[in-house]
């Protein structure tokens, strides 16, 4: 059957993406908004828009019963869920399958299966996929977690058992500081998935983020669409991805990709799908680790669109529809060098702490060979409920370099103020010598952290420019006050004896 | 003729535009010419943009790829020296999962005081200098706004 008419069960660049894959494919797109979102850009980018809740995400964007009554209510025959939110989440599949939905997505099994970090660990052990070494204790006390983290062996990784995203999550080096580490990554996971079991794993030295785009359809046909490394994180989460990965040989891009198209059929995958490894050493003798498999489209799918020239998300729809895959293995080839930059709304001289605020100014940069998917427009405002990912740039050029050039040339466009962002940040990393010279691991920004979030001293220039902007005297009081309301009274002092 | 100070977190600068629009930055003069709204071209080169936009009286420069916020001092004013003593602030809206302290404790800097929960993420409040617990101003579960005391310390 082809799809009539799509909910689009997110929000933000990832909605309008989705969107627009609906336009191109003559497929109808319906929006769900929640009071925070009435004014966002995702609510236009839809044919139809619905009204779905309260700003927490818990009340709207993460309510299963709100999202299938406003699919089924709005005539909708599939739901794609996008990433984060509710995408892998297999009751919210069941749910939409149950109503009578077409879940864009794998099987609600599926996404059980490799959605707990044990079942899918055994499964890709099965399937002869390597794996780091870990365990989820059965005695989930402080106690308990010590314990296994002795018997993995120090230093250990402590996480949700239940999610990723890098929340509930802890590098632990010694049993001394174990306690307070564990405790504060039980609440996360907790807060965020609602099961606060912790997993620990070996932490793995210096290791890379490669990561397989997988593709199944339902006639049984699974292709890999190559790697992304994504070993530029901050807080476990990503920030800069590439393809193709200086880390891989071809002898190992060949066994990576055999390995995920192995996990894909073992997992009996449908739909796209991305099997993440760790990566240590180098060269043929690299090793790489089964990681984790997110069993949806990615934040950086972009990437891999670039340099295969495909649509992923069209061919979402075209498997979801019971079609077969538009491509076979033999089909698709890397071609040049693709970067993505996630934009996001932090303060990174700060702990990369989250902001929230207006966009006073919000420019984005026109240049050959890049894309830009955002979900804000200049004049709106982030709010301080979701994800403050504000756009990703994707770069694609002939060679590593000139990706890097022609990307460090477009950050530099595109103006962004009113709200603190990291595209310094990401300019810094971009330029620093060792990212050029691809001396890659997922401590990058901790390693380089006094190069990459120094405070620079204002040139004159940027003050001249700032000074220009001051109205004479007169009527210096009338310009409007665009600042959060806020609470310290000098911010709200106007002028004195007038 | 006009003078206006600018000011970041490290020092002052003061600026003077003459009546034909000519930008000196503490006596130097710099090339700065008005292009557009928010929008003003520096320097001798061609092409070379800053973006400017405005906040009350704080200005948001970008140029070159950097950030850079500034606030205007304003005659009369009186000189802003970060929150009130030794009261710390939640620096974005959040709500509070923990106390970790009572009025009248001893706290030492870099002590965690208070957790916030805040776009899923957990976020310490520290002191930021060694003293006593003087006042509380939150409980586990209060929402807060950025800006609102949340422990006063001396």
């Amino acid at each position: 059957m082809t799809l009539g008419r799509v909910l689009i069960a997110n929000r933000g660049e990832i909605a309008i993406r989705i969107a627009r894959a609906c336009r191109e494919s003559a497929i109808e797109s319906v929006a769900v908004y929640s009071e925070a979102d009435r004014d966002s850009a995702h609510v236009r980018a839809a044919d139809l828009a619905v009204a779905i809740g309260a700003a927490a995400p818990a009340q709207s964007y993460l309510s299963i019963p709100t999202i299938v009554a406003a699919a089924r209510s709005s005539g909708c025959d599939a739901v794609h869920p996008g990433y984060g939110f509710l995408s892998e989440n297999a009751a919210f599949a069941r749910a939409c399958t149950d109503a009578g939905l077409i879940f864009v997505g794998p099987p609600a099994e599926v996404i059980e299966h490799m959605g707990s970090k044990v079942a899918a660990r055994e499964l890709m052990m099965q399937a002869g996929v390597p794996v780091v070494p870990g365990v989820t204790p059965a005695d989930q006390t402080d106690h308990g977690i010590l314990t296994a983290a002795e018997q993995v062996g120090f230093p250990v990784l402590v996480k949700a058992s239940a999610g990723g995203g890098g929340k509930g999550m802890r590098v632990v080096r010694d049993a001394a500081s174990a306690a307070g580490l564990v405790g504060a990554a039980r609440r996360e996971a907790a807060a965020a998935f609602a099961d606060g079991t912790l997993y620990v794993e070996r932490l793995i030295d210096r290791p890379r983020h490669v990561e397989i785009q997988v593709f199944g359809d339902s006639h049984g046909h699974v292709v890999q669409l190559f790697e992304r490394e994504c070993s530029i994180q901050r807080r476990h989460q990503k920030v800069i991805e590439e393809s193709p990965s200086t880390a891989l040989t071809p002898r190992l891009r060949n066994a990576m990709g055999e390995a995920a198209v192995a996990a894909a059929r073992a997992a009996r995958y449908v739909n796209a799908g991305t099997i993440e490894f760790l990566v240590e050493g180098a060269g043929d003798s690299a090793r790489f680790y089964f990681l984790e498999m997110n069993t949806r489209l990615q934040v950086e799918h972009p990437v891999t669109e670039a340099v295969t020239g495909v649509d992923l998300v069209r061919a979402q729809f075209t498997v979801a529809s019971g079609a077969e895959l538009p491509w076979t293995q033999s089909d698709l080839t890397q071609r040049g060098h693709a970067i993505e930059c996630r934009v996001y709304a932090e303060d990174p001289a700060n702990g990369f702490l989250p902001q929230a605020g207006p966009l006073l100014l919000y420019r984005e940069p026109r240049t050959p060979g890049v894309r830009i998917d955002s979900g804000v427009v200049e004049g709106g405002s982030v709010p301080v409920n979701y994800d403050p990912l504000l756009a990703k740039v994707t770069a694609l050029a002939e060679s590593r370099p000139a990706a890097i050039a022609r990307m460090a040339a477009a950050l530099r466009a595109f103006p962004i103020l009113g709200i603190r962002t990291n595209l310094p940040f990401l300019i810094r990393v971009l330029e620093h010598p060792d990212f050029g010279a691809a001396h890659l691991h997922t401590g990058f920004i901790d390693e380089h952290a006094e190069a990459l979030l120094t405070p620079r001293e204002p040139p004159p220039e940027a003050v001249a420019a700032a000074a220009l902007s001051v109205p004479p005297v007169r009527s210096a009081y009338s310009d409007s006050s665009s600042s959060p309301a806020g609470a310290d009274p000098w911010a709200t002092i106007k002028a004195w004896g007038r | 003729m006009r003078t206006v100070i600018l000011r970041d977190d490290q020092r002052e600068r003061r600026v003077s535009i003459d009546d034909n629009g000519r930008v000196s930055v503490d006596d130097v003069p710099i090339p700065a010419i008005d292009l557009s709204p928010g929008v003003v071209r520096v320097g001798d080169g061609p092409g070379r943009l800053a973006w400017v936009a405005a906040a009350g009286d704080v200005r948001w420069v970008h140029l070159d790829g950097e950030v850079y916020e500034f606030e205007v001092e304003r005659a009369g004013a009186r000189r802003r020296k970060g929150a009130a003593h030794g009261s710390l602030s939640a620096p974005m809206p959040g709500t509070v999962v923990r106390v970790d302290v009572a009025p009248g404790a001893t706290v030492r800097r870099g002590d965690t005081l208070v957790i916030l929960e805040a776009m899923k993420m957990e976020l310490p409040i520290r002191a930021t200098s060694d003293g006593v617990v003087k006042a509380l101003h939150c409980r586990p579960g209060d929402l807060v706004q950025p800006g609102v005391p949340l422990v006063d310390v001396e």
